[in-house]
């Protein structure tokens, strides 16, 4: 205790201060703080947007024109309220293009993700070093360095890259081209996209897997099919899950969207809605692909909780 | 399937492992005889988990050699060495084990490296009922048996050793190598998990190593002690011969 209280409260002050000045700080972390603090001030300053687009007159009207009157359901708009009414609207936009909207944007997205993800279960292990090298978790010294096999990793993640990088907004344009206005340019489009994310979120779920189980096992002898198989799969599903199905609500929404481009999912009617200057319509069809997410995102956590 | 006697021998001789220019293990020779137990012991560093490695053929020699069964492991080919690892049972400290599949699943993974991709593949998804005959025996003699199908990630630390225990004697194996088999597991059952490994070990009349951290329970259950310090032999003798400095100047010198 003694030898401690030796040093004087003055010295124990400047000392603390000395340590304070030299403690470790990162630059890159300020610069960035500072340099995105710039761009957000020009941003709100810039001539490019002007704030008062937002809040003049005309829109302000529009706006509330838009809210209390398009918005309402049309038989609602002189009659008042009723129930009657109401769903009689509902039902019969439901009868003539909703539901079979709703089933094609769902099934076409079940499609899409199915061969994403049967996809990208092959591709997966290819992308991962631990488990693509002349020894999976075997020997140390034969891990890496092999030219062949870092080939191989090599390949398989710019693959992904090149299948994600082009948007499937793009892709379906593309193979509207070639296909026709069926379900299959935005089946595929989705497909290759897809692939290439989950792909990617594979082989990165694979090599942070925990070492030992799949160690232990390479130690007793097993080959590198068996690992990425019957341990690496098993270890790895959760996770594999957990990303389908993120990937398959994102699908839903795509899907919804790319039906623009002239594939009868909600979203060609959604646009068509649009055009007839139907907004009631409109937004009760947007409000189908919402209800859509919400099932899919009801059914993936059921299934990952029975799963885990 | 019980080794034949004179199976699960070693001979290291002048065995040196260097990772990245640091020498882990320094001229090491010693001999096991089939069906002996024995306790690798000393501080942290001193490479224990090293030296088992080298038992398997995980790590090889930089110098030296490592011979099993008169083979020389290094001499083997790939798939030689496939077939001598299947037949080497290996228990970690802990995560030995897939934890979302069944203990039947995990027993049964033992046997991955005698089987062929789709037997194995089918054993895995569902084992059919030799292999859960085999199991649920297994697990009685590790004094499990009632957990036979349950899932791996809710049983204990020290149920977890015992299945892959169990995995381990699945295998067959001539050879049990154990690295700190109780470092995770609660004090009180580390005793009863040790004892039962030796047991087992004598009954099956397999070769035992284990590297152990608690230095009581290697001098209750281990007739023969190899110590050592700095990647060097300090020690290699019966354990009780060993006396009370022997340990100090063991430890005390790590310390340093």
């Amino acid at each position: 205790m003694s030898a401690h209280s030796s040093i004087e409260s003055a010295d124990r002050t400047l000392a603390i201060r000395d340590l304070y000045r030299t403690r470790p700080r990162s630059r890159l972390v300020r610069a960035s703080v500072v340099l995105f603090a710039f761009f957000a001030l020009y941003a709100f300053l810039s001539p490019d947007v002007a704030w008062s687009d937002l809040f003049s007159a005309r829109r302000r009207s529009n706006l509330s024109r838009f809210v209390d009157h398009d918005l309402i359901p049309y038989p609602l708009r002189d009659s008042g309220f009723s129930w009657s009414a109401l769903t009689e609207w509902a039902g019969n936009l439901m009868r003539s293009h909703g539901l079979e909207a709703m089933a094609a944007t769902f099934w076409i997205s079940v499609l899409a993700i199915v061969i994403a993800g049967l996809a990208s279960l092959l591709f997966a292990p290819l992308g991962a070093h631990t488990l693509a090298n002349r020894e999976p978790y075997g020997s140390s010294a034969k891990r890496s360095g092999h030219d062949a096999w870092r080939a191989l990793v090599g390949t398989t993640r710019v693959a992904a890259v090149l299948l994600r990088a082009i948007p499937e907004y793009v892709w379906a344009f593309l193979l509207l081209a070639m296909l026709g206005p069926t379900a299959w340019p935005v089946i595929i489009a989705l497909a290759i996209h897809n692939t290439g994310i989950l792909t990617r979120l594979g082989s990165e779920t694979i090599e942070n897997l925990e070492v030992a189980p799949l160690e232990s096992l390479a130690a007793v002898g097993a080959s590198r099919r068996q690992l990425a198989t019957l341990v690496a799969l098993p270890l790895a599903l959760p996770r594999f899950l957990l990303y389908f199905f993120y990937r398959f609500e994102t699908c839903i929404r795509e899907a919804t969207v790319l039906g623009m481009l002239g594939v009868v999912s909600l979203g060609y009617w959604i646009a068509d809605a649009r055009g007839r200057q139907n907004y009631d319509e409109m937004v009760f069809l947007v409000a189908l692909g919402a209800v859509l997410i919400l099932l899919t995102d009801l059914v993936s956590y059921t299934v990952r909780r029975w799963i885990r | 399937m019980n080794p034949a006697p004179d199976e699960g021998t070693y001979q290291l001789n002048n065995v040196s492992v260097t990772f990245a220019q640091t020498p882990v293990l320094s001229d090491v020779s010693f001999e096991i005889e089939a069906g002996e137990v024995l306790a690798i012991v000393g501080p942290s560093g001193a490479g224990k988990t090293t030296l088992l490695r080298l038992l398997n053929g995980m790590v090889g020699p930089s110098q030296g050699s490592v011979c099993h069964d008169r083979a020389n492991l290094q001499s083997l080919s790939t798939s030689q060495l496939r077939r001598v690892r299947a037949r080497i049972g290996f228990v970690h400290q802990s995560h030995n084990l897939i934890p979302n599949l069944r203990v039947v699943q995990n027993v049964v993974a033992g046997k991955l490296g005698q089987r062929g991709f789709l037997k194995s593949a089918r054993s895995m998804i569902r084992p059919h009922s030799g292999d859960q005959a085999g199991v649920h025996a297994l697990l009685e003699r590790v004094g499990i048996p009632e957990k036979l199908f349950e899932r791996t990630d809710k049983l204990s630390g020290g149920q977890t050793q015992r299945v892959a225990l169990a995995r381990a004697l699945f295998q067959e194996p001539k050879v049990l190598l154990a690295d700190e088999p109780v470092a995770a597991v609660d004090p009180a059952r580390a005793r009863d998990l040790i004892r039962l490994m030796v047991d087992l070990a004598r009954e099956d009349n397999l070769t035992l190593v284990a590297c152990m951290h608690d230095l009581s329970l290697a001098r209750e259950f281990f007739p023969r002690m190899i110590g050592l310090r700095a990647g060097r032999v300090a020690f290699d003798t019966q354990t009780d011969e060993i006396s009370e400095e022997v340990f100090d100047e063991l430890y005390s010198l790590a310390a340093r």
